[in-house]
């Protein structure tokens, strides 16, 4: 067969390929386990529970305990660190504070209307089962509770699997692992002691802080694109969500733009590199299942932090494009 | 149009005879996809090495930002020209080469470079599902910037993953406070 015909035949059957591998990985996901979702994201949003979990990354492992109260006054919930440094983080309706201890420090992340907050709503469940896969797994125990299994498979190499363990009876997410494309775990959360329901509010008081450190954290939206920078990521499945200015250490201003592929969430930091700090090195770092790509553009350091493979995030940090603007 | 392309692959096609695919692939983005598709196949079937996703781009960039030499340098030894001329040659090789790669990433690209490059159309190629798969070089590893943990505390704050699961993952915030804060 001569080149040209081959090339021909072959590029016909590519075509085909695409068509129908895109027309199967629409149809497999399972109602059943896009409901399941929708109930988790209602647990999580309406129950009060106080419970210890463990995180483990790689040979890390950490105990934390969580604490959270839902009524009519407002949420509030309240993460502990129990292993190593002491630390706790309280997150309100209005910000998230960060309490440091040991260096007598509160960094407050304010959140208001403004921000789009994205949430996982039930309209949203449908956007991202056109980037994963969601079907129902294997049924065990996590912490003394039988629970129901639910897996999102990737559709590309672009993000990271998840296996999802939700309390059978009340939809509360019991474990939560994240998996590559080999199929090896990445980080995961379970549940070791959980109770839900009678919370009561002392439980949830914030350290007393007198005399601590304040890091406020002061937030404005912004457009970018004014001031000379773009991001023509094109990363599939993913969509600006957030474009904003932020004060972050030092309170020097920093531009954020946050995407999202409805599950995992990549962040663009910009910020001026000051004279006098260390020369900027370009590569990727990761705790977890978050990996940050850092480099220099225009004078700029730009960071990309996502819960992303690292090729995505390197992707998206790729295409940050400074030009003077007229 | 497709035979034109694949004859012209072949170099079948005379001198005369190249404007009018040049000037279909500039401005028929489905074309453009078959011509890079064909490219890939051959690539394929020769065991050509897969360059990275945004070798285009990159490339672009850099031939973007070197400054036009208007007159060489007359300092410069006979036996150095010899070596620039056959690298110029070696450009223009690179420069159409490239025209595929842009085609790939075509949103990547800031701005249409000069000379044969301004074939690649500035929108469309709709390869995503090829896009999606081709895997950059796997980035350097350098450790944890000591900003990491301001990062991720205003990172965590957008992620849906909080509506799903609560406050727990921004252990991760926290998880490395000797880093965060020792070396500020």
């Amino acid at each position: 067969m001569s080149e040209r015909l081959t090339r021909t035949l072959l590029a016909q059957a590519f075509g085909v390929l695409v068509a129908a591998s895109a027309g199967l990985a629409q149809a497999q996901s399972s109602p059943e386990a896009l409901e399941w979702l929708r109930k988790i994201y209602q647990a999580t949003h309406d129950l009060s529970y106080i419970g210890t979990f463990v995180y483990q990354q790689g040979n890390h492992s950490e105990t934390s305990r969580i604490t959270r109260l839902a009524d009519v006054k407002g949420n509030i919930e309240k993460l502990e660190v129990l292993d190593g440094v002491p630390r706790e983080i309280v997150r309100t309706d209005d910000a998230v504070r960060c309490y440091l201890p040991k260096s007598r420090t509160v960094k407050v992340d304010r959140r208001s209307n403004h921000r789009g907050f994205p949430t996982l709503l039930q309209g949203e469940i449908g956007a991202l089962a056109e980037n994963y896969t969601v079907t129902m797994g294997d049924s065990g125990r996590v912490a003394g509770y039988p629970c129901e299994a639910i897996v999102l498979a990737p559709r590309d190499s672009l993000r990271y699997g998840y296996k999802l363990c939700a309390d059978a009876a009340t939809g509360m997410l019991l474990k939560a692992v994240t998996f590559d494309e080999k199929g090896e775990t990445v980080e995961q959360f379970t549940f070791t002691q959980l109770s839900i329901g009678n919370v009561s509010r002392d439980k949830l008081r914030p350290p007393a802080t007198r005399k601590w450190h304040v890091e406020d954290a002061e937030v404005a939206p912004v457009n970018l694109e004014q001031s000379g920078w773009t991001i023509d990521a094109d990363l599939p499945g993913f969509r600006k969500v957030v474009e904003v200015t932020r004060t972050l250490h030092n309170s020097r201003p920093v531009g954020q733009v946050v995407y999202t592929d409805g599950l995992a969430a990549v962040s663009v930091f910009i910020e001026p590199v000051a004279p006098g700090d260390k020369p900027v090195q370009t590569g990727v770092a990761s705790v977890g299942a978050i990996n940050i790509y850092t480099r220099e553009v225009a004078d700029h350091l730009v960071t990309v932090v996502g819960e992303a493979p690292a090729a995505s995030v390197q992707r998206i940090a790729e295409a940050v494009k400074y030009r003077q603007p007229h | 149009m497709k035979a034109k392309i694949s004859a012209w692959m072949d170099g079948e096609l005379d001198k005369h005879e190249l404007p009018e695919p040049l000037k279909v692939l500039a401005r028929d983005p489905e074309a453009l996809e078959c011509w890079r598709i064909y490219h890939v196949i051959g690539d394929a079937m020769h065991d050509c090495r897969m360059l990275s996703a945004a070798f285009g781009s990159r490339m672009a960039e850099r031939l973007a930002s070197e400054p036009t030499i208007v007159a060489p340098g007359r300092s410069t030894p006979w036996t150095e020209r010899g070596k620039w001329l056959s690298l110029s040659a070696a450009a223009s090789v690179a420069a159409v080469a490239l025209v595929g790669w842009l085609a790939l990433a075509p949103r990547e690209a800031t701005r249409p470079p000069a000379g044969p490059v301004v074939l690649a159309p500035q929108k469309a190629a709709p390869a995503q599902t090829a896009v999606a798969d081709v895997k950059p070089r796997p980035p350097a590893k350098i450790p944890l910037p000591s900003a990491t943990n301001d990062y991720l505390l205003a990172h965590q704050a957008y992620s849906p993953r909080i509506t799903l699961q609560g406050m727990a993952p921004y252990v991760r915030t926290v998880s490395d406070e000797a880093v965060g804060s020792a070396s500020r």
